[in-house]
């Protein structure tokens, strides 16, 4: 997969493999269905002070949810038009990969519904700091090892994203 | 007559009485990128790419950083705000 910048300055990721593009759909998904144990750390408690946090789970929690549902929407949008190769090339063979690309104005949408889900994921999966740093493939014989290669892949997006929105553009592989 | 409201939280009243600030704590946890976490600071503290890097790196470090002080009212703006970008914060009483 190569990520780029376009004329525009979006985002854009080509040559997506099909296992990948799946990791994508996810996305979309309702991290407190999918993860309801590890979406407890989407809406964490503001500190010990018992008034305040009934207070925070009466207004400010509620708020929140419907901001992550909102940005979840966006990112739905942006993977619908994702393009997934149909035509075959010269040698027969499909195309290489699926092409995505994200308006630099939806960056933020896709920044918070990727962590929403990386917490959900570690939380419900218990992942540790080594876990995460441990740079060789995961086992994907098991759920557990799927769900890390999620983890590292959506932080590989977050990269590129926060890197355009720092102005830096570039490219890369993954 | 004494305030039963005094007795039952000295503690409070103390602080309150000496007007200490509030403080916005942000604790490390594995998930968040430090790039990511970098770019959160600078944009709710309008900080430079040096400031928000040291307290990034304080959170790494030492597990927690204190990026703001003062008024309650502002710092659970600050907590709040540091939750939508699912930063792990809090607001402690200063002591």
């Amino acid at each position: 997969m190569i990520f780029e910048t376009n004329d525009h300055g979006n985002p854009v990721f080509t040559g997506i493999h099909p296992l990948l593009v799946e990791l994508l759909r996810a996305v979309a998904l309702d991290p407190w269905e999918r993860c309801p144990e590890g979406s407890e750390r989407l809406l964490p408690s503001p500190g010990e002070d018992e008034d305040l946090r009934l207070d925070w789970e009466d207004h400010v929690q509620s708020e929140l949810r419907r901001h992550f549902d909102s940005e979840r929407a966006v990112v739905a949008g942006d993977l619908e038009r994702m393009t997934t190769p149909v035509a075959l090339n010269e040698k027969g063979g499909e195309e290489d990969g699926a092409s995505l690309e994200i308006p630099l104005a939806h960056a933020d949408a896709w920044l918070t519904t990727l962590n929403a889900l990386r917490l959900a994921l570690v939380g419900e999966h218990g992942f540790t700091e080594a876990d995460l740093s441990h740079e060789s493939l995961p086992d994907l014989s098991d759920a557990r090892g799927i769900a890390l290669m999620q983890v590292n892949f959506y932080a590989f997006i977050q990269e590129c994203l926060v890197r355009c929105l720092d102005g830096e553009g570039g490219e890369g592989g993954a | 007559m004494a305030n039963p409201d005094l007795l039952e939280s000295p503690e409070t009243d103390l602080a309150e009485a000496l007007d200490l600030p509030w403080l916005v704590v942000v604790h490390n946890d594995p998930v968040n990128l430090m790039s990511y976490v970098s770019m959160v600071f600078r944009r709710i503290f309008g900080w430079t790419r040096e400031r928000a890097e040291q307290h990034m790196m304080e959170v790494h470090v030492k597990g927690r950083s204190v990026v703001w002080s003062g008024g309650r009212e502002q710092a659970e703006l600050y907590v709040q705000q540091l939750h939508t970008y699912l930063l792990l914060a809090t607001l402690e009483k200063s002591s």
